[in-house]
């Protein structure tokens, strides 16, 4: 191989070096333009959302009844696919959770209720994440996002190595004990796509369960995110779930 | 047995403290993912005592090369066991290596596993006893280890000098690729725990690294007392040489693998995150005793003491024989707690960080001791049968050709 | 050549073992694995036909006029029928083999209560009573009417 000159060597590494910062000083302008994301519903339709306004719900838990009917899930208090946890926040700021059979039967009634600051009923279930951990995780692809945005579950091809319910971090998975798989709330993908609403949603008293379209401006759940503040749980996850909550309390876990 | 599950877990309910999510109160990983990361760590220790010798040409560690390498090998083989008698459709197991999900670090286990147990370690222990193995499937007394070794010659029954030259040459190219192998095995089971962000008892990118170093400490530590083990069952006289450099490197990997783990403690508690309270709950509670008093003292602490005494003195023969074959007990114990501490330990606490859950390892079952323990001396056998076919010791009737 | 026959050996017999995998595989693989995404197509066809429990509002008003229209003028007619009565997507389907579940008259007070019975968690407008010193000995249908339950 011919052999460079030292100079011509160092003037090469010199304006390589160069180019490379100039480029590195461009770089962040040119990340902030792509910092908007394009939500996947501009794209995709249908694309189901879920919207829960905490400041409706009264905890009657016909929800976690009408689920478990519905999706045949076991009838444990440790086998649920939705469940609605009660927060009771004192005037000294003890804070105390319960979910008892997952609200199904509903709560015993608060003591000392004059001490109370604060409570309320957070219904849960999948959040709907954009990103979901327990997609990623899955070894085999027996859990998978669909098209239109929906989390499930492959029975037939899940290995039942419970790596998906660890990445969870909405606790929204268990292990089913008769099939042997993980299972999780479908957001009754089986109802959705002969067009009726969830179980959960039928069920709920109060309309403080919404799902729809959001790919659809009309839809009820585009309305409810566009008219109201709406939070999502552990935003600090990066799953940016599409199940969001309207009068969450900074509390909720 | 499904039922039993549903039984046992009815009787889990009022043993809650505070809040837990309701699909939290079942104990997902139980006793046999503690077993997994154990048995293989103790593989990539293994693997990396014996590519010691041969990388880096430390000579006086050739009584354990061959040595090492089986062990390796006993305990690779027993590795997936564990996962596989865990999973609820273990009849399904192949679709991971069928349909990998790249996304997955588990998916890539399977990959991991058989590129480690095929091409490097399989690989590796043929090459190093080829030339024996064609003498002894001509001289071997016993017409059933002639056969297998027939076999295992692949038919080249009479191997020219050269091509044992060459063999050398590929044997140590293998464990060139075999050493950062044995750290991706490794590393890589650190990650499938580092990697769950759900998770803030798991979720560090250090988990891989120590992982990585107590396999290394378990490896070293359980080749030095098979070593010392068979030196006294085979009646033979231990070379000190050799088992002072073991120990030597078991000192160092002891004292990488407590500073990380003190490291990442200190960078816990000093964030002080969200979760920090619900783990510092965990440590003074559930976890002290296999936590403060096993692992860190029992297991890391006590150990380098030990070790460190024979390092700063000149101790007789006797008390360094001692001190290694107790600190390499105490650090094996330690490090399975380690294991334990990490797997179940990441799963007692709810995701909420308002409680904790709890978990009653059953006697009978899958996933009961029972079935833990006779997974764990599995390997043994499997180690008992290598040496019976490929003795590690050069003074056997058959010997070299 | 002959230095390297039994290396050769061993490539060969990996090769085999590589091609066996390929083969085991094209054939184990499911067939609609991958059509869509990382997963079985298939499964999604099986997810959609799982069977509904819950037959949907829309199904109820065409046959129960009455009390269709009687509910849609009261307080509550944001409930959904199934709400109270149950899963009756059998009886939708087939009404006159699957009956429709009714609320058991003596569980009645218990069943108004979940939702009425006042608490501290519930949200201060919704309409609630002390279900201990509201009338406790009569059943709230006395006086209110589930589908209109305004006196």
């Amino acid at each position: 191989m011919r052999e460079l000159p030292r100079r011509d060597f160092l003037k090469l590494t010199a304006s390589a070096l160069l180019t490379a910062a100039a480029a590195a000083a461009a770089a962040p302008v040119a990340w902030a333009e792509k910092f908007y994301r394009e939500p996947p519903w501009r794209r995709k339709k249908p694309y189901w959302g879920f919207c829960v306004d905490i400041e409706k719900c009264i905890g009657c838990g016909r929800c976690v009844d009408a689920c478990k009917t519905e999706n045949d899930v076991p009838r444990e208090p440790f086998y649920v696919r939705t469940w609605v946890e009660r927060y009771i926040i004192r005037k000294d700021n003890e804070i105390k959770i319960d979910s008892p059979n997952g609200g199904m039967d509903g709560y015993p009634p608060v003591e000392n209720p004059e001490t109370v600051a604060k409570s309320f009923f957070v219904p849960k279930l999948c959040n709907l994440c954009e990103n979901s951990p327990c997609v990623q995780v899955c070894p085999v692809g027996a859990t998978f996002k669909t098209e239109d945005g929906v989390v499930l579950i492959d029975r037939k091809y899940c290995i039942g190595c419970r790596y998906c319910i660890q990445a969870c971090p909405y606790g929204t998975r268990y292990f089913h004990p008769i099939l042997q798989v993980a299972d999780k709330c479908s957001v009754c993908y089986h109802r959705l796509r002969r067009g009726k609403v969830t179980a959960c949603v039928e069920a709920c008293p109060t309309g403080a369960r919404m799902v729809g379209d959001l790919s659809d401006p009309q839809s009820n759940v585009s309305k409810f995110r566009e008219n109201n503040k709406v939070q999502t749980l552990k935003a600090n996850m990066g799953t940016e779930p599409k199940l969001v909550y309207k009068g969450l309390d900074k509390e909720v876990r | 047995m499904h039922d039993s599950v549903v039984i046992a877990l009815r009787d889990t309910l009022d043993k809650v403290t505070g809040f837990i999510y309701p699909n939290e109160l079942e104990l997902q990983w139980s006793i046999l993912i503690v077993l997994y990361p154990y048995l293989t760590g103790l593989v990539a220790g293994a693997f990396i005592l014996a590519s010691l010798e041969r990388v880096f040409n430390v000579k006086v560690l050739k009584p354990t090369y061959r040595l090492s390498l089986l062990t390796a090998l006993a305990f690779l083989m027993i590795a997936p066991l564990p996962l596989q008698v865990h999973l609820g459709h273990p009849e399904r197991s192949f679709n991971i290596l069928f349909t990998p999900n790249p996304t997955s670090a588990m998916a890539m286990f399977g990959f991991v596993y058989l590129w480690y147990l095929m091409a490097v370690l399989l690989m590796e222990i043929w090459l190093d006893y080829r030339k024996e193995i064609v003498g002894w499937a001509d001289t071997d007394p016993s017409w059933l280890k002639r056969l297998i070794y027939k076999v295992m010659t692949l038919g080249v029954f009479k191997p020219t000098e050269k091509s044992f030259v060459i063999d050398d040459r590929v044997g140590r190219a293998l464990t060139i690729i075999g050493l950062p192998s044995a750290v991706l095995l490794h590393g890589y089971v650190g990650f499938i725990f580092g990697s769950i962000k759900a998770n803030p008892w798991w979720s560090t990118p250090l988990m891989p690294i120590i992982f990585l170093f107590s396999a290394m400490a378990s490896g070293i530590a359980g080749v030095m007392l098979l070593y010392m083990f068979l030196c006294w069952a085979r009646d033979v006289e231990i070379e000190m040489p050799c088992l002072d450099t073991v120990a030597k490197y078991f000192l160092t990997a002891v004292i990488v693998a407590f500073s990380l783990e003190m490291l990442e403690s200190i960078q816990t508690a000093y964030e002080a995150e969200e979760h920090f309270d619900i783990i510092q709950l965990l440590i003074e509670g559930k976890l002290y005793i296999s936590l403060i008093v096993i692992q860190i003292c029992l297991g890391s602490l006590l150990p380098i003491l030990l070790l460190g005494l024979t390092q700063i003195f000149e101790l007789p023969e006797k008390v360094r024989k001692v001190f290694y074959a107790v600190s390499g007990t105490l650090s094996l114990i330690g490090i399975f707690a380690m294991r334990w501490n990490v797997v179940v330990g990441g799963q007692f606490f709810s995701k909420s960080l308002m409680g904790f859950t709890t978990y009653k390892l059953e006697l009978a079952g899958r996933e009961g001791l029972f079935s833990a323990s006779v997974i764990a001396v599995l390997p043994f056998f499997v180690l008992a049968g290598l040496l019976w076919l490929l003795p590690p010791w050069e003074n056997k009737p058959g010997g070299a050709a | 050549m002959k230095d390297i026959e039994h290396l050769l050996r061993v490539a060969a017999i990996f090769l085999v073992a590589i091609a066996l995998f390929v083969a085991v595989r094209s054939v184990v693989k499911p067939e609609s694995y991958g059509k869509l995404g990382r997963y079985r197509a298939a499964a999604l066809d099986e997810i959609k036909a799982l069977p509904v429990r819950y037959a949907g509002q829309q199904e109820c008003g065409p046959c129960h006029k009455t009390q269709a229209r009687e509910k849609a003028g009261s307080s509550h007619r944001g409930i959904s029928c199934e709400s109270c009565h149950g899963a009756l997507a059998a009886h939708a389907a087939a009404p006159k083999t699957a009956k429709a579940l009714k609320p058991e008259e003596s569980s009645m007070r218990g069943f108004c209560l979940r939702c009425h019975e006042a608490a501290v968690s519930k949200p201060a407008k919704f309409p609630t009573v002390e279900g201990g010193k509201h009338n406790p000995d009569m059943a709230c249908s006395m006086c209110h009417k589930p589908h209109s339950p305004k006196i």
